[in-house]
């Protein structure tokens, strides 16, 4: 039998892009849902959704700079 | 543009599906100085970032010289971002106190979303933000000003009220304020630049390998045979989709940057909450 080969480093950041997909899609799940029940909130939930998806995904880009280190 | 053509030459299809550098750094990387200055050799890089701040300049010089009342296109355009970043993002986020720096965050906003948007330039193709001092240094430079305008508002009990929470009990007290301390005061302004960097190098790397592969396998479609070529032209179709991608992700990574650093700002300002 063949021996696996690769960059243990790819199944690193593929691991650390898990949590932050999950967390974005929960979040603009979400925000879609609140922009639904009141439209005239949409401004202001669209400002929270960005916020909340720009720090859920530092998870993900800190296993991307990660990738490149290891 | 050069590194296209780099990873171009190097290419064999009839070996590889796709072509991809050796070594990821090549397509960032710019050795050969275009020329020199009092012997600092000038490479691509620093070009392309003297390119951003003109262009920035004349954007703002351009679409605002005449203040028609009955504004034109450009000027319509200059005025609605502009607008958008003092009331949205500066009194927006931050309150009425948010005016003084909204000089600032205009500067960020127009200097990232200039340079983002050079990744998709024809005959640029290279977004200097995907160099890691670009980023990092932004990220510095708004990480000193929320400190010091939190310094400057509270004096030192500025430190204190950050690190502690109102209605954290005793006992917590020491776990809260480590916490508090590594995320403010490193992972803030690391994620900050991260966020930036990664996105544009991602885009760049993807752009790079499906265009160029799909252009050799266009080239050499007499060595590799029609079907391979054909697939590799299927490549080019994913690329120029991800380049329509690219789009939005150059507007929003230069949005987020100045939200990010508008939000720090009004916390340092009012940290109760």
């Amino acid at each position: 039998m063949e021996a696996i080969s690769g960059s243990l480093a790819l199944i690193g950041y593929g691991l650390a892009a898990i949590g932050p997909g999950i967390g974005i899609g929960i979040i603009a799940g979400n925000a879609v849902q609140a922009m639904a029940r009141q439209p005239e909130a949409a401004g202001m939930v669209r400002t929270t959704m960005f916020l909340g998806i720009a720090f859920t995904e530092a998870l993900a880009l800190i296993g991307f700079v990660l990738f490149f280190l290891a | 543009m050069e590194q296209l053509i780099l990873a171009a030459e190097e290419c064999d299809l009839v070996e590889n599906s796709v072509c991809a550098p050796a070594n990821v750094t090549e397509l960032f990387e710019f050795r050969t100085p275009i020329f020199e200055i009092l012997g600092f050799p000038v490479t691509r890089a620093v070009v392309v970032i003297f390119i951003v701040a003109a262009v920035v300049v004349a954007l703002l010089f351009f679409g605002l010289r005449k203040k028609a009342v009955q504004p034109g296109k450009f000027q319509a355009a200059m005025e609605g971002l502009i607008g958008f970043i003092r009331d949205e993002v500066a009194v927006g986020i931050i309150g009425p106190d948010g005016i003084r720096y909204f000089p600032y965050l205009l500067s960020l906003f127009l200097f990232i979303l200039v340079a983002n948007s050079f990744e998709i330039m024809p005959f640029i193709n290279f977004p200097i933000t995907s160099r890691m001092a670009i980023p990092l240094f932004l990220a510095l430079l708004t990480y000193v000003i929320f400190i010091a305008a939190g310094l400057r508002r509270q004096g030192f009990r500025y430190i204190g009220d950050i690190l502690w929470p109102p209605g954290v009990p005793v006992g917590l007290k020491p776990l809260v304020g480590i916490i508090e301390f590594f995320s403010i005061f490193f992972v803030r302004p690391f994620s900050l630049a991260v966020r930036l960097f990664a996105n544009l190098v991602a885009g760049h790397v993807m752009l790079s390998i499906l265009l160029v592969t799909g252009l050799v396998s266009f080239l050499s479609i007499g060595d590799i045979g029609l079907l391979k070529s054909a697939f590799g032209i299927a490549w080019w179709l994913l690329g120029m989709g991800i380049y329509m991608f690219e789009v939005i992700v150059i507007l929003l990574q230069a949005y987020i940057f100045t939200l990010l650093s508008a939000v720090y700002i009004e916390t340092s300002l009012h940290p109760q909450h």
